[in-house]
């Protein structure tokens, strides 16, 4: 009886997981900007999470917890393909960035671009922010930072964006030119 | 009231809904005083939506795509197969409420399924509706029955929709796929449709026929013989019929079950 029960429970909490499928893709999409790397991502998390589904204690925090997996494994990922970088100092630069070719598109090839520039550690906890609505407590536990680190890397991030998409667009294209350049 | 009064962190905070009512007040308190704060926060928010915008829609992994589509699992190739039978069957059932349908295209009430872009969930309706608010225009047609009055009425749609969307800039894409005992009407010497399907084929070179190979090994296999099963010319063979639906409903195309 216990064993279909235990059956049972994995068979519901691996639905769950499916559930989850999309955010983590979208948060490891924006984290590294490649899609191949993004699926393999969620993939290794949601492999792991099952594998370890008995350390999670509180069903209410599964959502922290996924993103505390995929946070270690994008590390990982870097850990392996970059020994000596510190990963919250790295700023990739997007190389594949398409051709825009209407507004809608350009609009979000500026943002992902300008969010590309940004250290990876304030990337992650923008994208935590704005695209999952973590408060800054999970998002301390998520990439287990103080919260105080939580609040100033937002700022820092937030105050790179506004000055590289509100205020280029104030000052006119020039300095989208440049972004666009950069990317 | 200097801007600064507020720090960034904290005006973060409360774009955020970080803190309690008594701060949250506070910050509503200074921006009465000051409207550079109300300004931040806005420009806050706003930031917030663009992101929000950049990653609403992430771009998929073609390779991880294609590879999930042909390495279904057994059970979800059954899964899938019973999917499509359920969804064969309701349609078919709407289809039959329809009163004197001649031709589909012709009572244009020929009920279709695609699956949509923006919520990632199969959406039905009728064939002409679903093409056209949705600007669909590559459509897979299946069959899975030797009955000649449902490959009539296959062949029958196809041509309607290949003849709607005759200009080739429309982009307008047919296929018709055929698994369980319709690969018979596709097997050279077995069809009593090869002088018509050879006609459609030149007059559409947007039109093709594809055969289940895992339904013409099943037939080589009851048939017992030594060869491969001979299908009429330019007739695709695809490795499974339910997998190539689902890859081209992934993709985008309309699917419609006679």
């Amino acid at each position: 009886m216990s064993v279909i029960a235990n059956l049972c429970k994995h068979q519901q909490f691996k639905r769950t997981l499916a559930e989850y499928r999309s955010n983590l893709y979208r948060i490891a999409y924006s984290w590294c900007h490649n899609p191949a790397l993004a699926d393999d991502l969620v993939q290794e998390t949601m492999a792991k999470a099952l594998k370890n589904s008995n350390q999670l204690r509180d069903p209410k925090t599964l959502k922290a917890w996924l993103y505390r997996i995929l946070s270690n494994c994008w590390r990982d990922h870097f850990r392996r393909s970059r020994d000596t970088v510190d990963i919250d100092d790295v700023v990739l630069v997007e190389h594949d960035t398409p051709d825009v070719r209407h507004d809608r598109q350009q609009v979000i090839q500026r943002v992902r671009a300008a969010i590309t520039l940004l250290p990876m550690g304030q990337r992650q906890v923008i994208t935590l922010v704005d695209l999952e609505g973590c408060s800054y407590i999970e998002v301390a536990q998520i990439l287990e930072i103080p919260i105080g680190t939580v609040m100033s890397r937002l700022s820092r991030a937030r105050k790179a964006l506004k000055e590289r998409l509100l205020e280029a667009e104030v000052h006119g294209d020039s300095n989208v030119c440049q972004l666009r350049t950069a990317t | 009231m200097s801007t600064n009064h507020i720090s960034d962190d904290r005006l973060n905070a409360f774009v955020d809904d970080q803190l309690d009512a008594s701060e949250k007040s506070e910050i509503f308190e200074a921006m009465d005083t000051d409207s550079s704060i109300s300004q931040r926060a806005c420009e806050l928010r706003q930031l917030g939506e663009l992101v929000r915008h950049a990653y609403d829609r992430p771009p998929q992994s073609e390779r991880l795509r294609k590879q999930k589509a042909r390495s279904i699992h057994p059970f979800g190739r059954a899964a899938a197969a019973t999917l499509l039978v359920g969804l064969g069957a309701t349609l078919g059932w709407i289809g039959h409420q329809q009163p004197d349908a001649t031709t589909p295209m012709q009572s244009g009430n020929m009920n279709a399924m695609f699956l949509s872009d923006d919520d990632r969930a199969f959406h039905s309706g009728d064939l002409s509706t679903v093409t056209n608010e949705n600007q669909l225009k590559r459509v897979i047609v299946h069959l899975n029955t030797s009955n000649e009055a449902k490959f009539e009425k296959a062949l029958a749609t196809a041509e309607q929709l290949l003849s709607t969307y005759a200009d080739e800039s429309h982009g307008a894409e047919i296929e018709l796929v055929a698994n369980a005992s319709a690969v018979k009407m596709l097997r050279s010497g077995h069809t009593p449709y090869a002088q018509r399907i050879r006609a459609l084929q030149e007059k559409y070179f947007n039109l093709t026929f594809l055969a289940c190979k895992d339904a013409m090994d099943h037939v080589r296999e009851m048939e017992n013989l030594d060869g491969a099963l001979e299908m009429l010319p330019d007739v695709e063979v695809t490795p499974s019929a339910l997998e190539h639906i689902l890859n081209r409903m992934n993709e985008g195309w309309v699917y419609l079950n006679v």
